[in-house]
């Protein structure tokens, strides 16, 4: 089965850029070295991070089908910064992941316990409906 | 450049698609389809995927001994993931493009959803 695990952040100009060079350096390392070891477990299927949140933009359809573009969210927002999916044999595996993931170190090499929102991966449309 | 096209909702606004019809529902599928059909024949198609109910999403922290702590308490307003689109395009126009056909996709009755669309760009591969 297959989990999406997200890595959400409130606000816009909290960026990880912030951090003193070294935390920064460690963190990214504590990344690297969990996608290696969910690439060779063979539970990776995707990782991705995103761009920062102040380049986000919103679109709608206008009537005529063309996108009408917005770049202004309520200041509660949460931006996704980042995913993993993992094809994983249940979800208490999911959850242990993301555990792993949550505490990832932070400023001072401190865990920084990060709440990771995990979601189960749908499966695709049943034939009829296609 | 690849993007990230996010359809989002609440957990309330998922569970009012429960009530469209069976004819409403097919022709939503229908139409997010053909774009990814288009989208394929374009080569600007990297990857879809939709997301299980908001009902069904928890929220996992590691505490000091790394044991998951496992929450599906989130707040009424949350925006949850429904689903997404990857797409690889030439530019952020493109981008916004596609993303206003997923929002122009038929709601219940057959009038376009109008739903807004999150665009986000991937974050450059670190070296």
């Amino acid at each position: 089965m297959k989990y999406m695990m997200m890595m959400n952040t409130m606000k816009v100009g909290q960026g990880v850029p912030a951090w003193p060079k070294k935390d920064l350096q460690a963190h990214i390392a504590f990344m690297r070295k969990f996608a290696k070891e969910l690439a060779e477990s063979g539970e990776l299927v995707a990782a991705e991070g995103l761009a920062f949140p102040d380049q986000a933009k919103l679109v709608r359809a206008g009537k005529d089908g063309l996108p009408i573009t917005d770049g202004v969210f309520p200041e509660s927002k949460e931006f996704l910064a980042g995913y993993w999916i993992v094809d994983v044999d249940s979800p208490e595996r999911a959850y242990a992941l993301a555990a792993r993931v949550s505490a990832a170190p932070g400023i001072g090499g401190e865990p920084l316990n990060m709440p990771i929102e995990v979601r189960q991966v749908m499966s695709a449309p049943p034939p009829e409906m296609l | 450049m690849k993007y990230i096209l996010l359809m989002t909702g609440t957990k309330a606004g998922v569970e009012s698609y429960h009530a469209w019809s069976r004819k409403d529902v097919e022709a939503h599928m229908a139409a997010l389809l053909r774009l990814s059909k288009e989208l394929t024949a374009s080569g600007e198609f990297v990857a879809t995927q939709g997301l299980s109910e908001p009902s069904e999403a928890k929220l996992v922290r590691g505490e000091k001994d790394g044991i998951p702590v496992t929450d599906g308490v989130f707040p009424e307003a949350k925006e949850f993931l429904l689903g997404y689109w990857i797409v690889d395009v030439e530019s952020p126009e493109r981008a916004y493009q596609i993303a206003a056909k997923i929002s122009a996709a038929p709601d219940a009755g057959g009038v376009p959803t109008n739903m807004p669309i999150e665009v986000r760009r991937f974050a450059t591969p670190r070296t």
